[in-house]
């Protein structure tokens, strides 16, 4: 799906997921590494305000990610 | 370490006064088997029923299943954690009914439990369609929460898998089979010759009712260690999974873990078999690195210069299933990895969720997708509605005459990737 929305409708995609090897086996080019398969967007363990800050940190990161231009797979780390 | 296995051969079962065996028929005495059942007040109701081979019955949704055994001598007892106390397993005598076999079900617990058909098409998928089954269906104490009623159906099971195999403990074997061996340093230098092969049993342990159990500890906290093979047969490891149940270990897989039984059949002839490697499938990628790279020194640090790498059910846990192999492959030791596939209803799709170079060997179990037909049972045991939440099934599964249309993965143990199954694939 990542690949389809980029090649078909041009639309540069970001894909949070937690196993990075997966996304870079099926072709994802910019790729944020989420925190664990049952919660990848944020973590639990935290907290609720831990949590939250979690999900704003991928969030931001990933809206970084969407917006900068990458010649090959990428994985935005920070 | 040496182990025999001595195995009652069971061919019927039937209700009667007193639990025993009396030549190949295992007859229960209900009432009190009922009683070990319900010496659990997580449990508001329990039935006992039999199921089988070649009766028209289907059993769904099914949790685990469990052969039963008991210590006859040696130390500890079976399923260490649980059932004994807390001893290392493997030397000694234990008890099997071999042909006999305890499922649990119930309301379902999660999404991926499975069915069993004692006979039709979806027979001949499941190895426990061949066994006599005392099946416990139960009802848990409204409001219990799902990891409560996990834990008390899993421990039921292991608590009737002992008591039928206690109660027939006076019986005379059928079959002994010994299994001995030393540790892998006495091994090796027995056969310095032999290729030394180990085995990573790579085992759910994702929580979320996702879980397997070694010596009563749950895998997902600990990190890849090692164990002899008798640990296995005695139930140092078992099952707490809903997993996907075409691919999931049952209990009763891990007691007669081909495996196992393989490259123990070929020890200081083709090759000495090191040990089995317990090995986790973790949920974060952090978690998923350290393991492997556990395991791959592991297996360094034994010597070994093979591994037979098992999966237990399917999708992140194709990226373990290639870590291990790659890190091993890149250390220069040989792998070999056994895994079903998930490749869509018409089979065209990519069979693992993830790929690495270094695979050079798989043993396909088969395809999860693949759509088969169960037609009507005279009876249900358990709840035939429940088709609807399992994986490889859906709303429109049951029909109003009660014959179903499902993927492969809602039969339990249909593609197992310990390799414990009539169907497998090749390259055309």
């Amino acid at each position: 799906m990542v690949r389809e929305i980029e090649n078909s409708a041009g639309i540069p995609v970001v894909q949070i997921a937690t196993i990075v090897p997966i996304m870079l086996t099926v072709g994802a080019n910019r790729i944020v590494p989420g925190v664990a398969i049952p919660h990848p967007v944020g973590d639990p363990s935290r907290g609720a305000e831990g949590d939250r800050a979690v999900r704003r940190e991928l969030l931001e990161r990933a809206l970084r990610a969407i917006q900068t231009p990458v010649e090959e797979q990428t994985i935005f780390t920070s | 370490m040496r182990l025999e296995l001595h195995k009652v051969s069971v061919r019927n079962v039937l209700w009667g006064d007193e639990t025993k065996v009396e030549r190949g028929t295992l007859f229960v005495n209900r009432e009190e088997m009922l009683s070990v059942a319900m010496k659990d007040n997580r449990f508001a109701r329990a039935e006992l029923e039999f199921a089988r081979p070649g009766e028209s019955v289907r059993i769904i949704p099914v949790k685990d299943v469990i052969e039963p055994r008991c210590k006859l001598s040696g130390p500890g007892e079976v399923f260490p954690g649980f059932v004994g106390g807390m001893q290392t397993v493997g030397e000694g005598t234990t008890l099997v009914l071999d042909g006999a076999a305890v499922v649990t079900c119930g309301p379902i617990v999660a999404f991926q439990e499975g069915l069993i058909d004692m006979s039709g098409p979806a027979a001949d998928y499941s190895p426990f369609s061949q066994t006599n089954n005392v099946v416990l269906v139960v009802e848990p104490v409204e409001g219990l929460d799902q990891h409560s009623y996990e834990a008390a159906l899993r421990e039921a099971g292991f608590r009737l898998g002992w008591y039928l195999a206690d109660k027939c403990r006076d019986s005379k074997a059928d079959e002994v089979k010994v299994y001995e061996m030393g540790g892998p340093v006495e091994e090796s230098a027995k056969y310095p010759h032999l290729p030394k092969i180990a085995y990573f049993c790579m085992s759910i342990t994702q929580g979320l009712l996702h879980d397997t159990f070694l010596y009563g500890a749950d895998m997902k906290h600990l990190v890849p260690t090692l164990i002899h093979p008798n640990e296995k047969m005695d139930g140092a490891m078992v099952s707490g999974n809903c997993v996907s149940s075409c691919d999931k270990n049952t209990t009763w897989h891990h007691l007669n873990d081909p495996i196992v039984e393989e490259l123990y059949s070929r020890h200081g002839k083709e090759l000495v078999f090191l040990g089995v490697i317990p090995t986790l499938e973790d949920t974060r990628l952090a978690g998923k690195e350290r393991t492997s790279w556990f395991n791959a020194n592991l297996a360094r640090m034994l010597g070994a210069d093979g591994v037979v790498v098992s999966e237990e059910g399917y999708g992140n846990p194709d990226t373990d299933l290639c870590m291990n192999a790659a890190k091993c492959e890149k250390l220069g030791i040989r792998t070999v990895i056994i895994s079903d596939e998930a490749a869509g209803t018409d089979g065209k799709s990519q069979g693992l969720a993830d790929a690495a170079p270094e695979i050079t060997a798989f043993v396909s179990a088969g395809n999860v997708n693949e759509m088969v037909e169960l037609p009507v049972m005279d009876r249900i045991l358990g709840y035939d509605s429940s088709i609807s939440n399992l994986s490889g099934g859906a709303e429109e599964s049951l029909r109003k005459d009660g014959s179903m249309f499902v993927e492969l993965q809602a039969i339990i143990g249909s593609t197992n990737e310990l390799g414990f199954s009539r169907i497998g694939a090749r390259w055309i």
